[in-house]
C-alpha cells in the first residue's frame, strides 16, 4: 500500500476547498485575483508533481489506482489545461455575473477527477472519477443562469450524461458478474475465457458507450453542438480539451490494458465508429453559422481522427492520440481564449461577429488564424503532424488489414472538408467587413501570456515535435497489444 | 454460458407476471366494464369532497428546495458514518490510519460545505 501516490490529487481538492472558503471572507473585486493565485499554485503542485512529490511508479489501493508514464502523461496535461481554464476565465469574468469563485472551485474539483481517470486501473475508480468530472460540469455549462442556451446546454449535458453514466454503470455490473472483480489487471489475467462469455461481452459494449459519450463519438454525439454553443466559453474549452482527454486515457486503459484480446476481435467496430465520427463531424460544420456550434461538430470531427489511432490498435496508434491531444490541447485553448478576450466587447458566437477582426485586433486575429490553421492539419502547425502520426499509424496497420485504406481515405475527405469551414472563418475576419463605428479590442496582460502560452505550444511542437513524440511513445509502453490481428477480421471488413 | 443465463429465468418470468397483471387488467376493465355517463360533477378532482378553489398550483418559496437539498446532503453523510463505525473495530486491525483517516478527511470535506452554507445564509429563512 502506497497511499502518498495520490498527493498531486489531494493537493488539488485541497486548492478547490480552499478557493471555496477563500471565497466566503474577501471582496467581490478581488476575486479576480484569487483565480490569479489559484492558477499560480495549480502550477506549483505542476512543477512539484513532475518529480518531487511522487518520485516512483507504483499502483496503492489495492491495484485500484496506478502511477505510470500514461498517467503521469495525462497527469501534466489535466494540470496544464487547469490552469489555462481558470486564467480564461479570469478574462471571462465580465460574462459571470455570479459565483466567479465557484467556477474556480468547480473547475478544481474536474480537475481532480480527470487526474483520478488518469491514474483509475478499476471499473469502479473509473465510474467515479468519470461521475466526478461529469456533476461538475452539470454546473459548469448552465452556469449562466439567466441565460437560456446555457440552462439548455445544462439540462441536455445532465440528461444525455445520466442515461450515459447508467450505460456505464449497468456494463459493470455486468462485468463484475461475469469475471467476479472490477481490476484491470485481474480481467485481463482472464480474458481468454471472458472473450467467450456473453454477459462479459455486453458489459464491455455498455461500458464503451459510456465512454463514447464522453468522447463525443458516433452515435453518441447528440450533445456535443447544443453543450458547446451554449456552456460558458471557459467550461467549453475545458470539456473539449479535458473531459474529452480523460474519455481517451480511460479507452485506452480499457481497451489495450484490461481486454486486449477482445479488443483486437472488435478491430472493424472501431474502424466504422472512426470513420461515421469523422464524416459526420465533418459534413455537418460545413453549414454552421455560430462559431461554438462550429467547433463542436469539429470537436465530433476529432474525436473520429484519434479513433483512427485506436483502431489501428498499435504502439504507434497510441502514441499518436497521445501526441495529437497534446497538440489539440494548445490548439483548442488558444482559440478559447480568444473567444474569451472577445467576450466583453462582441455580445454573440456568431461567426459573422467576427467580421473585421483582423483590423480590430491584428493579435487576436492572428492567434485565432493560427489555431485554426493547425486545426485543419496545415504545415508546420502541430496540428498537422499529429494527422500525420496518426495517419502513418493508419497505413501501418493498413499492411496487415487492407480495409485501413478505406479508413485512410475517410480521413484525408474530412481534413479537405475542414479547411472549408475552418477557413470561412479566417476570410470573416480579414476579408469580412467590421460593422461602423466599433473600435480596437484591448487584450489584457493574462489572456496575452495564456495565448502566447499556446501560441508557442502549437508552433514548437509543430516544428521540433521529438520531445513529446518521445515521451508519448514512452506512456504507451505499459499498454499490450494483441500482436496478430486475426486474417478472418480482415476478411470481414472487405 | 447457458447455465448462467438460465439462473435469469425467474427474472423473465416476473417481468412476464408484471407485464401480464398490468395489460391484463387494462383488458378486463375494457371487455367487462361499461362506459359511464359523464357529468360535470364526476369530472372534478374530488367527487365526493370539497370543492376545488383557487389555482392548482401554488407557489413556494424556494427556501423550501433549499432546505431539503441541505438535508439530504447531509442526512447522506449520516448512512455512511453508520457501516463505517460498525465495521471500525475491523478496520483498525487491518489498517487504522485509513480507517480513521478517510472518514475524518470525508466530514472535512462535508464541513467546508457546512461553513460554505452557512456564510451563503442558506439557513437564514428571513433573506
Amino acid at each position: 500500500m502506497n497511499h502518498s501516490l495520490i498527493t498531486t490529487e489531494i493537493l488539488v481538492i485541497l486548492l478547490g476547498l480552499g478557493v471555496l472558503l477563500a471565497d466566503l471572507w474577501i471582496r467581490p473585486e478581488s476575486r479576480p485575483a484569487l483565480g490569479w493565485l489559484a492558477a499560480s499554485l495549480l502550477g506549483c503542485i505542476l512543477a512539484l508533481s513532475l518529480g518531487a512529490l511522487t518520485p516512483h511508479d507504483g499502483s496503492a489501493f489495492g491495484g485500484m489506482y496506478v502511477l505510470d508514464g500514461l498517467a503521469r502523461y495525462f497527469k501534466g496535461f489535466f494540470l496544464l489545461a487547469g490552469i489555462l481554464v481558470i486564467l480564461m476565465t479570469v478574462e471571462f469574468r465580465h460574462r459571470l455575473p455570479v459565483g466567479l469563485s465557484e467556477f474556480f472551485a468547480l473547475t478544481l474539483f474536474a480537475l481532480a477527477g480527470m487526474l483520478f481517470a488518469a491514474s483509475a486501473n478499476d471499473f469502479i475508480l473509473m465510474f467515479v472519477s468519470l461521475e466526478l468530472i461529469t456533476v461538475t460540469f452539470f454546473v459548469l455549462n448552465s452556469f449562466q443562469r439567466a441565460r437560456l442556451p446555457s440552462l439548455e446546454a445544462g439540462v441536455k449535458y445532465l440528461i444525455l450524461g445520466g442515461v450515459a453514466s447508467a450505460f456505464m454503470i449497468f456494463g459493470i455490473a455486468l462485468i463484475f458478474g461475469s469475471a467476479n472483480t472490477t481490476n484491470f489487471s485481474l480481467v485481463a489475467a482472464q480474458q481468454a475465457q471472458l472473450a467467450a462469455n456473453p454477459v462479459f461481452l455486453t458489459g464491455l459494449m455498455l461500458v464503451l458507450v459510456g465512454l463514447g459519450f464522453k468522447i463525443a463519438a458516433f452515435p453518441f454525439h447528440l450533445w456535443a453542438p447544443d453543450v458547446y454553443q451554449g456552456s460558458p466559453a471557459p467550461a467549453t474549452a475545458f470539456l473539449s480539451v479535458g473531459s474529452k482527454a480523460a474519455g481517451f486515457v480511460l479507452l485506452l486503459r480499457v481497451l489495450f490494458g484490461a481486454v486486449p484480446q477482445i479488443t483486437s476481435q472488435w478491430q472493424v467496430l472501431l474502424m466504422v465508429t472512426a470513420a461515421i465520427t469523422i464524416l459526420y463531424g465533418s459534413l455537418c460544420a460545413l453549414p454552421q453559422r455560430n462559431f461554438k456550434r462550429l467547433l463542436g461538430y469539429s470537436s465530433i470531427a476529432n474525436a473520429g481522427y484519434l479513433l483512427l489511432g485506436v483502431a489501428a490498435e498499435s504502439r504507434t496508434g497510441s502514441s499518436a492520440v497521445l501526441y495529437y491531444l497534446g497538440g489539440y490541447f494548445f490548439t483548442v485553448l488558444a482559440i478559447f481564449t480568444v473567444l474569451c478576450s472577445l467576450s466583453s466587447t462582441i455580445d454573440n458566437d456568431e461567426i459573422s461577429a467576427l467580421n473585421g477582426l483582423g483590423r480590430r485586433s491584428p493579435f487576436l486575429a492572428a492567434a485565432l488564424s493560427i489555431g485554426l490553421v493547425s486545426l485543419a492539419g496545415i504545415p508546420p502547425m502541430v496540428g498537422f503532424f499529429g494527422k500525420f502520426q496518426l495517419l502513418a499509424a493508419v497505413l501501418e496497420a493498413a499492411r496487415l488489414a487492407p480495409a485501413f485504406y478505406v479508413l485512410l481515405g475517410v480521413a484525408v475527405v474530412g481534413v479537405v472538408l475542414s479547411l472549408y469551414y475552418y477557413f470561412n472563418v479566417i476570410r470573416a475576419m480579414y476579408w469580412g467587413d467590421a460593422p461602423a463605428g466599433v473600435s480596437l479590442i484591448e487584450v489584457s496582460a493574462p489572456a496575452r501570456i495564456a495565448l502566447l502560452v499556446c501560441l508557442a505550444g502549437v508552433l514548437y511542437l509543430g516544428i521540433a515535435p521529438g520531445g513529446l513524440l518521445r515521451l508519448a511513445d514512452g506512456a504507451v509502453a505499459g499498454l499490450k497489444f494483441s500482436p496478430a490481428h486475426a486474417p478472418s477480421v480482415v476478411t470481414a471488413a472487405h | 454460458m447457458g447455465t448462467q443465463l438460465s439462473q435469469y429465468f425467474p427474472v423473465l418470468m416476473l417481468f412476464g407476471v408484471a407485464a401480464g397483471f398490468a395489460f391484463g387488467t387494462l383488458a378486463f376493465s375494457v371487455i367487462a366494464g361499461k362506459v359511464g355517463r359523464r357529468t360535470r360533477t364526476k369530472d372534478i378532482p374530488y367527487e365526493c369532497g370539497m370543492l376545488p378553489e383557487g389555482p392548482g398550483s401554488a407557489r413556494m418559496s424556494v427556501k423550501f428546495f433549499l432546505v431539503a437539498l441541505l438535508f439530504v446532503l447531509f442526512d447522506i453523510e449520516v448512512v455512511f458514518m453508520y457501516p463505517w463505525a460498525v465495521n471500525y473495530r475491523d478496520m483498525l486491525k487491518t489498517n487504522a490510519p485509513l480507517a480513521l483517516g478517510g472518514m475524518v478527511s470525508f466530514l472535512g470535506i462535508l464541513f467546508v460545505g457546512y461553513v460554505y452554507a452557512l456564510k451563503k445564509r442558506a439557513f437564514d429563512w428571513r433573506s
